[in-house]
């Protein structure tokens, strides 16, 4: 017998791609989840607390995972080839199995910039140099031989993101409000560390976020150095030597940290273009996937049957993202109930 | 032989001679006012030249070998090679063996200007003897070879995929003009000495021809106004010569004995430099070349277009140039007379004006100097290390060169160990020549300090300026990869061998057609693995599309060069690329599909 309920090929089981999944199982339709890691929870599943309440990442990630666990999920699966057919898609997985959809939803997410592409920053070169990433995975595991109660730390702002030289021109959005997040909570973990971010602008444009920056300095004594870092070098004794120009002072600063953080910014999912451009959809100047229109349908492609969720079309914020997911249920029901 | 004409003179000479007094007392001028505008130091040095015996040697073998038979376009396309070599060679042993039958036949007639030129004209065979035959024949001979090269120049302008050029210039009116006289010329004077083969003798071309037009056109009408149109052709050739391109045929010939006595550019309009933009044949092999010109951009901003807007005085478009260039220097390596793009931009560069000019005189080394003199305990000799804005920039380099000279048990001391000054290449390379001369003095001053006697760089770009502009006298200016090949020859450092790895050497621009390093980083890398070659290399490398020469590029337009440079790198799918320039390196590893490291990095790994 032919299956009647509309099938929906969901490529990504991060947040955006659970919390679509859960909405059109509720909607009454059979979506399918595609992630190529072991697990699901993608970049928000790797996190310890979410900024701006410091909300434990697991609270997001836990109820979503508890009420997608009826919905069949292929996990370690990458997808090897896309079809578009007459009224529909057919997806070929790397274990061989084939799915037969009516829509497919992008929820492909985005990958953190690789840190070791700004070589001046050090990163992989010098022992006391991490990334937003590591900071957290020590949050969790409290294990990196890295963090080892350092007395000055160092945030740097924007690595990666804004630097037309690394090959990504627009604003990661979110590490601005990671940066003063991790770097609160390094001081909470040791209050006698010095604590410096290294910052061009700060973007705090969400909610609560002013109040937490104006909390950083007044409560927790974080140092603001507006100025790019320019290299870091290493001391005798393998601490890093910070040089950066402090350009509201005008002048140059030099500051020797037991740790330096990175923030890595966020960067298009290569994996996502390749399947964008197999299915016919358009892909950005900036390498994330083009919406149809990015004021009314930023879910929707230039495709009919294609759809887009979270940070695939740019860097969104974990509310952004579970909104636009479950605007993109709703596109797919439009789409779908449309078509009879 | 005997002469026709008691005159000795026909009125069809006139344009000739007419087109001969005005080329020649341009170009007369025009030597005059260059070497007038030499600085003095200049001018002495190059008359001096002339007249000592090696120069002499220098200048005649120079000019034959690439005025004549053009050997460096033999080199790169052996059908233009042919093309350039057949026209100018054959020309001039047309002008040559004119002159000899005038000597032989008619010497009292060789002080007529024109006599050889039209020798056929005014003659009549009386007598057939072996060396007018052999005379003959030659003449023959070579308007046989110049027409075929005529030929390839008419398949060129048309197709020039055929003859391996993909781009080529866009001719301006008075070009075309030179080109159409110039095709003209020597089909006309076919058919005039043709016209007369049955009077004043010919050989293999001349009498077949004579005979199948008389076949059909059965009198010698046609003999006198085709002589009127081989004259007005050479007449408009040269009249119009000094304002096209052609113009580079004199010019070279005044550019290779200025060249050889070693004056350099001083300004980007004077003395050796208008020379230098005369000299240009226009030909546009430097637009294939140019990194810039990946995907069809940049093509008018090519040392070929600098060198007519020059000509021009077009201000706008020569400052737009003259800022654009990466200065990777490829367009000198594969001119046919060497023109010195990338000096002329500077030297353009060199004349602006700016509103801040900041000084540099007043940084005081002197802790600096005192360290390095600390760090020598008193010993002289032993390797100093400078590493340089970019290489503090990329800290793995530094790291490594670090650890193969402790490995190699080497004595040394950083000069910059907390950063240092700038080296004033970059500074140079955009024509502030003065501030760089300023840093240069600072620099030296903790050289001297520190009494080593090897200065060791990472970094091709300072190593280009410690090396051509410090007076270092008693200090070896070194890279380090020539430093590492020379301590693994020497059997200082031993490298393991890896079976797998496969690697390609990038020739960064300063090191490569800066310094002529090409082979001791090469052989450094031989033994660390398999050595492949990219698509073009050596001196003809391609710019990483990262250098500091260009003001202008934007990132974005930099990025299909960066690509393009990396496509030819891989063409024989190494498994790593290795450069010696960490500019190269930090620009490479952007866009890269595999490992990018430098050739320190890369020893320091198998050692």
């Amino acid at each position: 017998m032919v299956n009647r309920t509309p099938v929906i090929a969901v490529i990504g089981a991060g947040i955006a791609g659970l919390e679509a999944a859960r909405q059109l199982a509720a909607l009454g339709y059979e979506p399918v989840l595609i992630e190529k890691a072991p697990v699901a929870g993608g970049h928000v599943a790797e996190w310890n607390r979410l900024f701006p309440d410091m909300t434990p990442a697991s609270e997001v990630i836990r109820p979503l995972l508890e009420q997608t666990s009826g919905i069949r999920t292929c996990l370690d699966t990458e997808i090897a080839s896309i079809n578009r057919l007459k009224d529909g898609f057919n997806l070929v997985l790397s274990d061989g199995s084939s799915l037969i959809c009516q829509a497919v939803l992008f929820a492909t997410g985005f990958h953190l910039f690789d840190a070791s592409k700004k070589e001046e920053y050090g990163y992989g070169i010098y022992d006391r140099v991490i990334t937003n990433r590591d900071l957290e995975q020590w949050f969790n595991t409290r294990h990196d031989p890295r963090v080892d109660h350092p007395k000055a730390v160092g945030f740097v702002h924007c690595v990666g993101s804004r630097d037309i030289k690394a090959g990504n021109a627009q604003c990661s959005k979110v590490c601005c409000i990671t940066a003063i997040k991790q770097a609160i909570e390094i001081k909470e973990e040791f209050p006698d560390a010095e604590v410096y971010c290294f910052y061009m602008d700060l973007r705090l444009f969400g909610k609560k976020y002013e109040d937490f920056y104006i909390k950083a300095q007044r409560d927790y004594g974080i140092h603001f150095i507006r100025g790019r870092v320019s290299e870091v070098g290493e001391a005798i004794d393998g601490r890093v030597v910070v040089k950066a120009e402090d350009t509201l002072s005008g002048k140059p600063v030099r500051v020797t940290l037991d740790l330096l953080v990175l923030m890595a910014g966020i960067v298009c999912n290569p994996d996502a273009q390749h399947y964008a451009r197999e299915i016919g959809a358009t892909v950005d100047e900036d390498g994330f996937l083009k919406s149809r229109n990015n004021l009314a349908a930023i879910t929707e492609s230039s495709r009919p049957g294609v759809f887009f969720a979270g940070a695939c079309t740019g860097a969104k914020t974990v509310p952004e993202t579970l909104a636009e997911a479950r605007s993109a249920a709703l596109a797919i029901h439009q789409y779908l109930s449309k078509r009879g | 032989m005997r002469e026709r004409f008691i005159t000795h003179f026909d009125p069809f000479v006139i344009p000739f001679l007419v087109g001969m007094a005005f080329v020649l007392g341009y170009c007369l001028v025009a030597m005059v006012r260059v070497i007038a505008e030499l600085p003095k130091a200049d001018r002495k040095r190059f008359l001096g030249s002339l007249f000592t015996p090696k120069y002499i040697w220098m200048n005649v073998r120079d000019i034959f070998l690439n005025c004549l038979i053009h050997v460096k376009l033999w080199k790169r396309n052996k059908v233009l090679g042919f093309m350039h070599s057949s026209i100018a060679f054959g020309w001039f042993m047309i002008i040559v063996l004119g002159h000899l039958e005038v000597m032989l036949f008619v010497p009292e007639r060789i002080r007529l200007f024109y006599y050889p030129i039209f020798f056929n004209y005014f003659v009549a065979e009386t007598e057939q003897t072996i060396q007018g035959s052999l005379l003959m024949f030659l003449m023959d001979f070579f308007l046989l070879l110049i027409l075929s090269g005529i030929a390839i120049a008419i398949i060129k302008r048309f197709a020039s995929r055929i003859v391996g050029m993909r781009r080529t210039t866009r001719l301006s009116l008075l070009d075309r003009v030179g080109l159409y006289s110039l095709w003209a010329i020597f089909p006309l004077r076919l058919l005039a000495e043709s016209f007369t083969a049955h009077i004043s003798g010919g050989s293999f071309l001349t009498i077949p021809t004579n005979w199948v037009f008389r076949q059909f056109l059965g009198n010698d009408l046609y003999a006198l106004p085709t002589w009127w149109a081989y004259s007005v052709a050479l007449c408009v050739f040269m009249c119009v010569l000094p304002f096209t391109r052609y113009m580079h045929i004199p010019a070279e010939m005044l550019l290779i004995p200025m060249r050889n006595a070693g004056i350099r550019i001083r300004h980007p309009r004077k003395g050796f430099a208008t020379l230098e933009v005369y000299s240009c044949p226009g030909c546009g092999v430097c637009i294939d070349a140019c990194p810039m010109t990946v995907r069809k951009a940049n093509c008018k901003d090519c040392t070929v277009y600098l060198n007519r807007q020059l000509r021009r005085g077009n201000e706008r478009r020569i400052e737009e140039i003259a800022d654009k260039c990466l200065l990777c220097g490829k367009c000198t390596a594969v001119c046919q007379v060497g023109a010195q793009g990338p000096e002329l931009r500077v030297a353009q560069r060199e004349r602006r004006k700016y509103a801040l000019s900041p000084s540099y005189a007043g940084i005081n080394v002197r802790p600096m100097a005192r360290a390095v003199a600390a760090g020598a305990g008193g010993e002289s000799g032993g390797v100093l290390y400078f590493a340089g804005c970019m290489t503090h920039l990329t800290p793995s380099i530094r790291r490594a060169t670090a650890s193969l000279l402790d490995k190699a048990g080497v004595r040394w001391q950083m000069m910059d160990p907390d950063g240092g000054l700038c080296c004033g290449r970059p500074l140079m390379m955009a024509g502030r020549t003065e501030q760089a001369r300023e840093l240069i003095a600072k620099n030296l001053e903790i050289i001297r300090a520190s009494g080593c006697d090897t200065l060791l760089l990472s970094c091709p770009i300072c190593y280009r300026i410690f090396k051509e502009e410090y007076p270092l006298d008693g200090i070896r200016v070194v890279h380090h990869s020539v430093f590492f090949q020379e301590l693994i020859a020497a059997g200082q450092l031993s490298i393991q061998r890896d079976g797998e790895a496969k690697f390609v050497w990038h020739d960064p621009c300063e090191l490569g057609r800066g310094c002529g390093i090409y082979e001791q980083p090469r052989q450094a890398l031989a033994a660390a693995g398999e050595l492949v070659e990219a698509g073009r290399h050596h001196a003809e490398s391609i710019c990483c599309g990262g250098s500091l020469g260009s003001l202008t590029l934007s990132f974005d337009q930099r990025r299909p060069m960066v690509r393009n440079a990396l496509d030819n790198l891989t063409v024989a799918d190494p498994s790593e690329i290795v450069t010696g320039c960490p500019l190269c390196l930090s620009t490479f590893v952007r866009d890269a599909d595999r490992p990018v490291r430098d050739i320190a990095e890369v020893l320091d790994s198998r050692c």
